[in-house]
């Protein structure tokens, strides 16, 4: 019976991808080249680019410091929950608990995080009140964008927690009894065979936090400060901006936001393919 | 060959270093409790304010509880089209789900059980929206379809069900991973016509799976603030905008948090509802 | 590597309600033997070896390793490895360092660790194996790799689950033989959980048969086919043949002949395996049957004959035609009495 299911399966979703992201980006990179202009005639330069570059230098340091802080946050906080939750670091039933409360900000967009975030951590915010403070010293819309890292990392550590728990639980008891079995400790077993069996996961979902952190605009929008700005926030301004002649320079940070994400994944592909963990 | 028994064969020898970290870390044992609480409160704090805000009708700084209890700040929330911008937020991540779940359920299909040319390449495609930020795709994007005189809304869905795709297609790969082509087969000798099988066998075998896929892409559309900022054009007002224009003013915090709650509890349903139908399957 | 493990009294309950997973086992495994425990599914035996190697604690009763009781003790520092059913080799390190894990988890150098293992891989003729991935291996190959890392953690005593259930027969019969190897290499001594009698009397010295937790026999295997003490043995074992009788004046009595026994009189049980019953031409001095049934096994048959009220089931090796409702003459080469089994709410039967 020839019933293997035939190639044309993938096209209702491989063909919307392929033209709204070629679509997409390709105009962007048009656009940033000076090929479609709003105004004027087509004409290959590369002046979008050069019209804000230290802005641009400006917002690519700022985006990738606040990605980075970030998902180191994240990754931290999401590693140790979801070694909580396999119950490695403590009772299991207190670990499902924590676990349980991780999951409660999935479904929080990142938007609404934002917002609740400026409710507590603002000058005026909750948190202070309860601390009896003054002020906090400006976490929201601060200097140091801490608020903003805050967030990001507050939900990307559910999601990396999740990620790691997720291959972690199959594996873990078996691997651990194993281990025990021939003479490793609780810290032994933890560094040679807990870690490096997350480590892949970890990865991964860390390198989807990062850019994720490097591509969203909302956030930063919320509780970052007026200046410098992240390349969303950047782009967004010369794009809705009255000067129509700045829609070109828009595209030109969507083009540089792009290449600097697609990159951080290849990389992070490319080191998982040489780990030995990957399968 | 250095083969022969160790000397006290019961109790192992441990080396000296591990023993001292070991007993430091038997000390942790009782400040596993105390991680347990912090990671308890790293993920609760944020949402407490949330609450409190929902319910007051007045807190003035620096007032540790609100000073008076009530329902203002949904009373502003309604006034600044809260219920419409729900409504809207729902029919969207439907229209997301509806298109983007079948996709890719039926992309892993082929990608998992069919013959697909180059699938590590197909297969890539489909996960590429992640590395592509949506405000990037949605600039270029916008241009082309004021130029096509698409709508609003229809370019607004379809680059969110573009961005939902990887994660339907990932989540049923796993799913079709576990799957087995023979149970089809057995039902079409037993007499099952295509559609039969589709309805009896397909569909309730993957329909965890399936719930999972749909429950993602809706938290992809629903969740969505730029792509319906730039391609809506401030036509398509769905809650996170009404969120935002909330939160970007001053003194607005009841009304940020009942919008906020809204925007947080019908997903918060749906996932609850998807565990369920997972576990009442798995049983 | 050769300790002496003693289970005394060994209990475990994991239902505080129901019956106990493990009731009062009493083990003694020399060092250097190999001793087998064989029984069903829920008969306890993975327990007693979760118990013997730290993974879980008893409610009642100890393990004794050397004489000296591992109470207390996790399984990190007691002197115990084990073989489970998957091979469990860790996917992030090669097969050397999966052999050299204890040794590098000892304290020893990388190298040393890896000088070390390589002579266990050669052991288990894998030597060339070393740089390999732990996924690039058959499964047979895994097991043998995860057999060469127990042994490299130079245990007092080797334990093993069902370590070759999960292979094909021709690999399992490889991996008996390579076993037998690595006993005269280095008299490990190993209790080994299977529920094949075969692998069982294939791989041990003695064997101890659990049914429902409790010990019911621990006898060289042949024993253990030829004098079982209780019906259940017999059963488990694969004796299909149990002809009820009753026992008078030192002679069990039933359609198939007296069979003398020291079993007190009253009603009780004849078993003999059904490879050691022989048929012969009707008419001779022997018990005298009518063949019921006969069925192909292999390249033999077997055979149902009646006597009575009393029925054999009986190996026939090939050469001999044995056609339904011909007379046979039967003999009983080894058979053994019995008693009855008790009910399962009371003692032990």
């Amino acid at each position: 019976m020839k019933q293997r299911p035939g190639a044309w399966l993938v096209l209702p979703a491989l063909v919307p991808v392929v033209l709204v992201l070629g679509a997409g980006i390709g105009t962007a990179v048009a656009q940033s080249l000076g090929l479609m202009p709003l105004v004027g005639v087509p004409r290959l330069s590369l002046d979008a680019y050069r019209a804000h570059g230290a802005d641009v230098l400006t917002a690519t340091r700022l985006s990738l410091g606040i990605a980075l802080a970030a998902t180191a946050l994240a990754a931290i906080v999401g590693l140790v929950t979801a070694l909580a939750v396999v119950g490695l670091l403590g009772r299991r039933r207190s670990g499902r608990a924590v676990g349980g409360l991780s999951v409660l900000t999935i479904p929080v967009p990142h938007l609404v995080g934002a917002a609740v975030m400026g409710l507590l951590l603002a000058d005026s915010g909750v948190l202070v009140r309860w601390l009896g403070l003054d002020s906090l010293g400006g976490i929201v819309g601060g200097p140091l964008w801490l608020a903003v890292v805050l967030e990001y990392a507050w939900k990307e550590s559910a999601f990396i927690a999740l990620v790691v728990a997720g291959t972690l639980v199959t594996r873990v008891s078996s691997f651990d009894e194993t281990a025990a079995l021939l003479g490793a400790g609780r810290w032994q077993r933890l560094r040679r065979v807990t870690l490096p069996l997350a480590q892949p996961a970890l990865i991964a979902s860390s390198a989807l936090s990062f850019v994720y952190a490097l591509g969203t605009y909302e956030v930063a929008f919320l509780l970052g400060r007026v200046f410098p700005e992240p390349l969303p926030v950047l782009a967004y301004r010369l794009f809705t901006s009255v000067d129509l002649t700045t829609r070109p320079q828009a595209a030109a940070v969507a083009v540089v936001t792009t290449v600097l994400s697609v990159s951080v994944l290849l990389l992070t592909l490319t080191a998982l393919r040489r780990s030995p963990a990957w399968r | 060959m250095a083969l022969t028994t160790a000397a006290h064969p019961s109790v192992r020898r441990t080396r000296t270093r591990p023993r001292r970290v070991e007993r430091a870390l038997r000390g942790l044992r009782g400040w596993s409790g105390l991680l347990h609480l912090g990671l308890g409160v790293w993920f609760l704090l944020p949402l407490v304010p949330l609450l409190l805000w929902a319910v007051a009708d007045r807190w003035s700084f620096p007032a540790s509880l609100p000073q008076d209890y009530g329902l203002s700040g949904w009373r502003g929330a309604l006034d600044q089209g809260a219920a419409s911008a729900l409504g809207r937020s729902l029919l969207l991540g439907l229209a997301v789900a509806g298109l983007a779940a079948p996709a890719g359920a039926l992309a892993a299909r082929g990608l998992v059980l069919g013959r697909v040319p180059l699938p590590g390449l197909v297969g890539a495609a489909l996960l590429a929206p992640i590395a592509f930020p949506a405000f990037a795709v949605a600039l270029g994007l916008d241009v082309l379809l004021i130029r096509t005189g698409v709508a609003n809304l229809v370019g607004v869905v379809l680059l969110l069900a573009v961005a939902a795709i990887p994660y339907t297609t990932y989540t049923m790969r796993v799913a079709f991973g576990a799957y087995d082509l023979a149970y089809e087969d057995e039902a079409r000798t037993l007499g099952a016509t295509r559609r039969q099988v589709l309805l009896r066998v397909q569909l309730p075998m993957l329909a965890p799976a399936l719930s999972g896929a749909a429950f993602l892409a809706f938290l992809v559309a629903w969740s969505d603030y730029v792509v319906t900022l730039l391609i809506g054009g401030g036509q398509v007002v769905t809650l996170p905008l009404v969120v935002a224009s909330a939160a970007s003013a001053i003194g607005n915090e009841a009304v940020v948090a009942t919008t906020s709650l809204t925007a947080v509890l019908p997903p918060l349903v749906l996932l609850v509802l998807v565990r369920l139908l997972g576990r009442r399957r798995a049983a | 590597m050769s300790a002496h493990l003693e289970l005394r009294g060994l209990t475990r309950r994991h239902d505080p309600d129901g019956p106990a997973a493990l009731d009062s086992l009493d083990l003694d495994v020399l060092p250097g033997a190999c001793v087998a425990l064989l029984g069903p599914s829920g008969s306890g035996k993975t327990t007693a070896l979760r118990l013997a190697a730290g993974l879980d604690v008893p409610d009642a009763g100890a393990v004794l390793l050397d004489g000296r009781d591992a109470a207390g003790v996790p399984p990190e520092r007691r002197s115990t490895s084990m073989v489970f059913q998957r091979p469990l080799l860790f996917p992030h390190l090669s097969v050397l360092d999966n052999v050299a894990f204890s040794a590098r988890v000892a304290g020893r150098s990388k190298r040393g660790a890896r000088q070390d293992a390589q002579t266990y891989l050669d052991l288990v003729q894998l030597g060339g194996y070393g740089t390999r991935g732990a996924h690039e291996l058959s499964s047979g190959q895994a097991q043998r790799v995860a057999l060469a890392r127990a042994l490299a953690a130079r245990p007092a005593v080797l334990l093993m689950d069902e370590p070759f259930s999960a292979l094909d027969a021709a690999l399992r019969e490889d991996m008996h033989v390579l076993l037998g190897q690595l006993r005269a290499e280095l008299q490990p001594t190993i209790l080994l959980v299977t529920h094949d009698p075969l692998e069982a009397a294939a791989l041990a010295d003695t064997v101890a048969v659990l049914h429902a937790g409790r010990l019911q026999q621990h006898a060289p295997t042949g024993e253990l086919y030829t004098r079982p003490s209780t019906l259940r043995v017999a059963r488990l074992l694969g004796g299909r043949n149990e002809v009820a009788g009753t026992v008078t004046r030192g002679a069990h009595r039933s359609a198939f002949g007296p069979v003398p026994t020291t079993l007190p009189d009253g009603p009780a049980v004849l078993v003999v395996r059904q490879e050691a019953v022989a048929l012969a031409a009707p008419g001779g001095p022997e018990p005298q049957a009518r063949v019921q049934d006969v069925r192909p096994y292999g390249p033999r048959l077997l055979v149902t004959v009646r006597k009575d009220d009393g029925e054999l089931l009986v190996e026939v090796p090939p050469g001999r035609p044995v056609s339904v409702d011909d007379p046979v003459g039967v003999t009983l080469v080894d058979p053994w009495v019995v008693p009855l089994l008790s009910l399962p709410a009371g003692e032990a039967g």
